[in-house]
């Protein structure tokens, strides 16, 4: 780039397409999402045995009332944590650069996305709990149930931060995850040793999915100039 | 009867952004949120005085804040968009889009 002054003569188009490449240069550089898919995914890995051994269950006749225990007092700290360390390396990484972070909304959204979560688990299980549902719950509600359980809003959570960075690989990435989400991986079979048994594989998955990727973009970034 | 002539992008322009040091300076500091000086000289591909230069021009038309201190025994100097800074940005954008679309509909490009 040079100093000359802009003429009324000089190329507008050249001149907006520098400040796009600009704008992009320092986007990349402030991007960190290996890291942040890293964190969430021990996240989501550390929460299996907290929900197979927290997993509280009462059977009245016909119908079973599950309680998610563990998962409760686990995941909500363990969120907030998260976010809260993911902001601090974004912040520490772009300082380092000689940049400012962009990481905030995706953190405030994690954390009220977390919040809500926790309120939804405590109402359903004040309401359930005591009057465990005859029958099984429509489609479109174990979907909400799915994008509002942490692993859902993780994934909510992500779009915002492709959203900030302008990250179409994490925008694409996040989609699939979702799917994966909501759409649980059965492999056409089922564990039928007990309830806490039959949410380790998805949990599993989950986990994996967000390891794999956080790699992903690791190997990415490494082999950017 | 109202007048109809449409102002010309060109006679919008204000020459204190319409540079391409500084206009680079108004885009990074932008996007960064805050930027630190080595950043610009590095990216803009500036001399230390020469960026200085600029980033005076810029904050004495109230466009960027600089703030100066240490990091240990570092000095570092970060530059701020203000917000004058940052809707001159958002309208050189605008003009240059406008001049774009113009040249393209009369055809001589």
């Amino acid at each position: 780039m040079t100093t000359d002054s802009m003429s009324a003569g000089s190329d507008p188009r050249r001149l907006l397409s520098e400040t796009r490449a600009l704008a992009h240069r320092v986007r990349l550089d402030q991007r960190l999402t290996w890291a942040a898919l890293l964190v969430l995914g021990v996240v989501a890995l550390v929460a299996i045995p907290f929900d197979y051994f927290g997993l509280v269950e009462r059977c009245d006749g016909d119908s079973c009332a599950s309680w998610r225990r563990g998962s409760l007092f686990y995941w909500p700290p363990a969120l907030l944590i998260a976010y809260g360390g993911i902001a601090f390396a974004y912040m520490r990484a772009a300082r380092a650069r000689g940049l400012g972070a962009r990481v905030l909304p995706f953190v405030i959204t994690g954390g009220v996305l977390t919040l809500i979560s926790m309120v939804a688990w405590l109402l359903a299980r004040a309401y359930w709990w005591n009057n465990p549902p005859a029958d099984p719950f429509p489609a479109w509600v174990m979907v909400l149930d799915r994008l509002i359980a942490p692993a859902g809003t993780i994934g909510l959570a992500l779009l915002v931060l492709a959203w900030l960075e302008r990250n179409v690989a994490l925008a694409a990435f996040t989609g699939v995850y979702l799917v994966i989400v909501l759409v649980p991986v059965t492999f056409g079979w089922e564990i039928n040793t007990s309830t806490a048994a039959s949410f380790v594989p998805p949990q599993v998955i989950t986990a994996v999915v967000l390891l794999l990727g956080a790699a992903g973009f690791a190997r990415a970034r490494r082999r950017r100039p | 009867m109202t007048d109809e002539r449409v102002e010309h992008p060109v006679t919008g322009l204000d020459e204190t952004v319409h540079q391409r040091v500084r206009l680079g300076i108004l885009t990074i500091a932008h996007e960064a949120r805050r930027v630190e000086f080595g950043y610009l000289r590095d990216h803009l591909g500036l001399t230390a005085g020469n960026l200085s230069k600029h980033l005076s021009v810029l904050e004495a038309a109230g466009l960027v804040g600089i703030e100066k201190g240490y990091e240990g025994k570092r000095a570092r100097t970060w530059i701020t968009l203000t917000a004058a800074g940052s809707r001159a940005l958002a309208e050189e954008i605008e003009r240059l889009k406008q001049l774009i679309s113009r040249v393209e509909s009369t055809g001589n490009v």
